[in-house]
């Protein structure tokens, strides 16, 4: 579904290159030191950086080039992810259409939406008046009207604590399947990886150092650079 | 481990005082003039009554043509952090602030003064020059505080923007509004309040009667037509308009910070618009930048020698500067004993404390200084000649004045180096002068250095109760420079006005950057 072909990008004196495919209904987790590129990698697919060469493709259509609006891709953040000053349906809403004119079928989408999330109820309550686990579940319902075929996890669930993230990521792995989407997941807890990806990626100096079944990258003892970035795990 | 929050007191009294003195002043006045019972009607004046309502007409007028213009220019500068001229034209929006009131009122008749560039005539002195002078000052001052309202806004949220498809309204409307609506009015209150309280300005542009505020009234009332008890009821008006603001303000508890050094960082999710919008920056540059080109060039065409030769300048620029550098020492110290005392507190848990305490040493934006001095005025003239005061109640004043910038400058950084530093110092048993010549300098000195800039600053530019308490004797820069323009030697008054904006831009710079150090060290 998501192809990545020698998409190369510069940041000042560093420069890297990324070469990864995801299937549809996958989610893929991404790990690996700060500053060794999953971020960046995930600003590329969505459109906020430009690469210097390379392609992405979705589902064999090239999307380089697009604006972040007009590619096949949705991204939730680690916090930010709503308008403190609209409510969560508001917020979801704007995922359909940012001028919020929806009709009853999109306000449909909407309400199946919240209920997918598990938030129903909660609609007219606004960022602020809802757990953080809440705020990234409405990130995902907004993910679920966008209708993208691949969506992009940074941090998501980072500031969680292990009990809801490990709920949140089984309804992520869950929404996927259903969609059929690809999905990439940075994550610095390698729990997560085992929980809802069978691969795993390791990305090291801004490049993808190795792919490989989840569990098998994790109890490598050969790579001293993955070693010392998993420590005693 | 954590001492005990007493040190304030003493201080937190002593302001009490110099407040509340001149306030019981005015106050008894009301029962007795002269061993007269005094007669209240007078505050039906038209005189009065005028007063009110241009006071309030010419700042809620200033205010409007002074934001509102700067949230497209504010908005500019926030999507093109690569301009490269962006640096250079937040410093030149940084110097109203450090430009005294009088030599802006000298630039701005320079340029549309009836010799200037823009000539506007006689329709100069009025409501006209005034707005013209406080958008001066202010549209600058609210550009500066707006811009950060921009950087406020997460990064995360200019990407789901994009990637979302947001127009440009819909990025207004739902990534723009929000910041600017939190911000915008207590930055729209502070003009206000600015405005509302501008003397030199009105003084030196108001026309009679007409164009009179209540601030300048007081004035008049005090030094030329002796009537103390309209001078006090136009005090009560001012401090109850004043007070009614700072509520509003208080209320909205999002006061904006004033800092000629700011610095304006770039976010980099921030989509680039138009170059167009660039265009509304450079005419506000040029309308900052003209008045003091304007200023200088009859600085340089006037009778330099014959100024810098006076005795009588010199005297003047001397007194402006002990008035300016003891105002700033007593200030930072005074504001340092507070905020140390604060910062105790919050750390016990006692927010509201602390919070009371930083309200206190920003009293004068509720009593403005004409209204001090009209009290002490009031108070001590029964007993002692006031005018040998001078200098004492002077220093007194712009030290009350000054404590609200040393509040806001000293405050965060002393709050954010007591939680660094307060529990490794213990560890490593500094305390006192040892901790203090180690630690607490070197980290605070560039926020001790803007403080009694910013003061230092204020002070030596001060055309208020100089005006109110000034003899021949006791004439500082200003005020010399408010008699020869009064006396039309218009060439002398633009070399006067010349020296003290270098004098206010030196004595900046030295305690900034002398004081203050380099600000990495």
């Amino acid at each position: 579904m998501l192809e990545i072909d020698a998409l190369e990008f510069a940041y000042g004196e560093e420069s890297m290159c990324f070469e990864l495919d995801v299937a549809a209904g996958e989610v893929l987790s991404l790990i690996g030191p700060s500053g060794a590129g999953k971020s960046t990698l995930l600003h590329l697919i969505a459109g906020f950086l430009e690469p210097r060469a390379g392609t992405i493709r979705v589902a064999g259509d090239s999307i380089d080039g697009l604006p972040p609006a007009r590619r096949p891709v949705t991204i939730v953040f680690q916090q930010h992810n709503l308008f403190p000053h609209l409510d969560l349906h508001t917020n979801v809403a704007l995922g359909i259409d940012p001028s919020l004119a929806l009709d009853a079928t999109q306000s449909a989408a909407v309400a199946a939406a919240f209920a997918r999330v598990g938030l129903d109820g909660l609609e007219r309550r606004k960022p602020g008046e809802v757990s953080g686990g809440q705020r990234q579940r409405a990130a995902l319902a907004r993910v679920l009207v966008r209708e993208r075929k691949v969506l992009l996890l940074d941090e998501a669930f980072a500031a969680l604590g292990p009990a809801q993230r490990e709920e949140l990521l089984e309804l992520v792995a869950g929404l996927v399947r259903e969609r059929a989407m690809a999905a990439l997941l940075v994550s610095h807890q390698p729990r997560d990886a085992l929980l809802v990806s069978a691969r795993c990626a390791y990305l090291d100096r801004g490049r993808i150092a190795r792919v490989a079944p989840t569990r098998e990258l994790l109890d490598d003892r050969d790579d001293p650079a993955l070693r010392a970035y998993l420590g005693s795990q | 481990m954590i001492p005990r929050a007493r040190s304030a007191y003493p201080v937190l009294a002593l302001l009490a005082l110099a407040v509340g003195a001149p306030l019981v002043g005015l106050f008894g006045l009301g029962t007795d003039i002269g061993g007269r019972s005094a007669d209240w009607a007078v505050w039906q004046s038209a005189y009065i009554r005028n007063a009110f309502w241009f006071s309030l007409y010419q700042a809620g007028l200033s205010t409007l043509l002074a934001v509102l213009p700067a949230i497209p220019i504010a908005r500019a500068f926030a999507y093109h952090p690569d301009f490269p001229l962006r640096d250079p034209l937040l410093r030149l929006f940084g110097v109203p602030l450090v430009v005294p009131s009088i030599v802006a009122v000298l630039g701005v008749v320079s340029v549309y003064g009836s010799d200037g560039w823009l000539p506007l005539g006689r329709s100069l002195y009025g409501l006209n020059g005034i707005l013209i002078a406080h958008v001066f000052f202010n549209l600058p001052l609210a550009v500066r505080l707006l811009l950060p309202l921009w950087e406020a806004i997460p990064s995360p949220h200019w990407q789901l923007g994009e990637q979302l498809g947001f127009d440009g309204w819909q990025r207004f409307r739902h990534l723009e509004w929000p910041a600017l609506r939190e911000g915008l009015p207590g930055v729209m209150l502070l003009v206000f309040m600015l405005c509302l309280t501008s003397f030199a300005v009105v003084l030196t542009l108001g026309g009679g009667p007409r164009s009179t505020t209540l601030e300048v009234a007081i004035y008049q009332s005090l030094r030329f037509d002796f009537a103390p008890l309209r001078a006090v009821v136009l005090a009560l008006l001012q401090l109850g308009l004043c007070l009614l603001v700072a509520v509003i303000t208080l209320r909205l508890q999002r006061l904006p910070e004033v800092e000629p050094g700011l610095a304006v960082h770039a976010t980099s999710a921030m989509p680039r618009s138009s170059r167009l919008w660039l265009l509304a920056v450079a005419l506000a540059a040029i309308y900052v930048a003209l008045p003091l080109v304007s200023l200088a060039l009859d600085a340089v065409r006037g009778p330099v020698a014959a100024v810098l030769a006076s005795a009588a300048v010199w005297r003047s620029a001397l007194y402006s500067l002990a008035i300016g550098l003891s105002a700033a020492a007593l200030a930072t110290l005074v504001g340092y004993a507070l905020l140390r005392t604060s910062s105790d507190l919050a750390r016990r848990g006692s927010e509201g404390r602390a919070r009371t305490i930083e309200t206190a040493a920003s009293i004068i934006y509720v009593v403005p200084p004409l209204v001090l001095g009209t009290g002490l005025f009031v108070l001590l003239s029964p007993h002692v000649d006031v005018f040998n005061w001078v200098f004492p109640i002077v220093i007194g004043i712009n030290t009350l004045m000054g404590l609200p910038f040393v509040i806001r400058t000293l405050g965060p950084a002393l709050r954010q180096h007591r939680a660094r530093h307060d529990l490794l110092c213990a560890s490593l048993d500094l305390a006192g002068w040892r901790r203090w010549r180690r630690v607490d300098w070197p980290l605070l000195r560039h926020a001790f250095g803007l403080s009694a800039a910013l003061v230092a600053t204020l002070a030596l530019g001060d055309l208020g109760v100089i005006a109110l308490f000034g003899t021949p004797q006791t004439t500082t820069l200003p005020l010399l420079l408010y008699q020869q323009l009064g006396a039309y030697r218009v060439g002398e008054a633009a070399v006067t006005a010349a020296l003290l904006l270098i004098l206010c831009l030196a004595l900046f710079w030295l305690l900034e950057r002398g004081l203050g150090g380099r600000r990495d060290a």
